[in-house]
């Protein structure tokens, strides 16, 4: 089953532009969905952290979002938990405002925006 | 004597679904230290308390909040 999520990474700012867009080519291969469209990916660029992490004071936001199938997952967290340039980073279900199916008979709370 | 019931500043501002990553807004729902203030003193419903406190501790993970504001280890 294919689900919406989301992940913000948090890169070391010392990284180049370069090497944290092949990174985070790498990392999306992994969730290859061949019908899929390619993951949203939103950067938010260097801001100070609010307590250091590793030792660093800042850090390079990126958000990332895509559909994937949970089975992807594990291994996706694997090969990000593998690499130093990541300092942290989190994963998601996305519950942001999505157009929620509405099924007859079943009345859902989230569909009256 | 009932005070006056406060009402929940995340349903006037028309948000459903509380974002992690808008740390200004969470901002607002903590303490000078960094807690998170409970609905009595802020005054949000019980919905959105809960969607707070998950996108707060969700915040804290990803270094948008501080745990403990001020404090310099």
């Amino acid at each position: 089953m294919t689900r919406q999520y989301e992940v913000v990474y948090i890169f070391d700012s010392a990284l180049e532009e370069a090497a944290i867009n092949e990174r985070l080519a790498r990392f999306h291969s992994l969730l290859q969905q061949p019908s899929a469209e390619a993951p949203q990916v939103n950067h938010w660029g260097k801001r100070t952290l609010a307590y250091p992490i590793k030792k660093h004071e800042t850090g390079y936001y990126v958000v990332a979002k895509f559909d994937a199938d949970g089975a992807a997952l594990p291994e996706f967290e694997r090969a990000i938990k593998l690499d130093d340039g990541v300092l942290r980073f989190l994963v998601v279900v996305n519950e942001g405002a999505q157009p929620v199916p509405v099924t007859a008979g079943k009345s859902d709370e989230e569909d009256d925006e | 004597m009932r005070r006056p019931q406060k009402t929940c500043a995340i349903c006037e501002s028309g948000v459903r679904v509380v974002d992690y990553k808008d740390e200004r807004t969470l901002s607002r729902f903590l303490t000078e230290r960094g807690k998170i203030l409970p609905s009595r003193l802020s005054g949000t419903c019980a919905r959105h308390q809960r969607q707070l406190s998950t996108a707060i501790k969700r915040a804290r993970q990803l270094a948008l909040l501080p745990y403990i504001k001020g404090f310099t280890g």
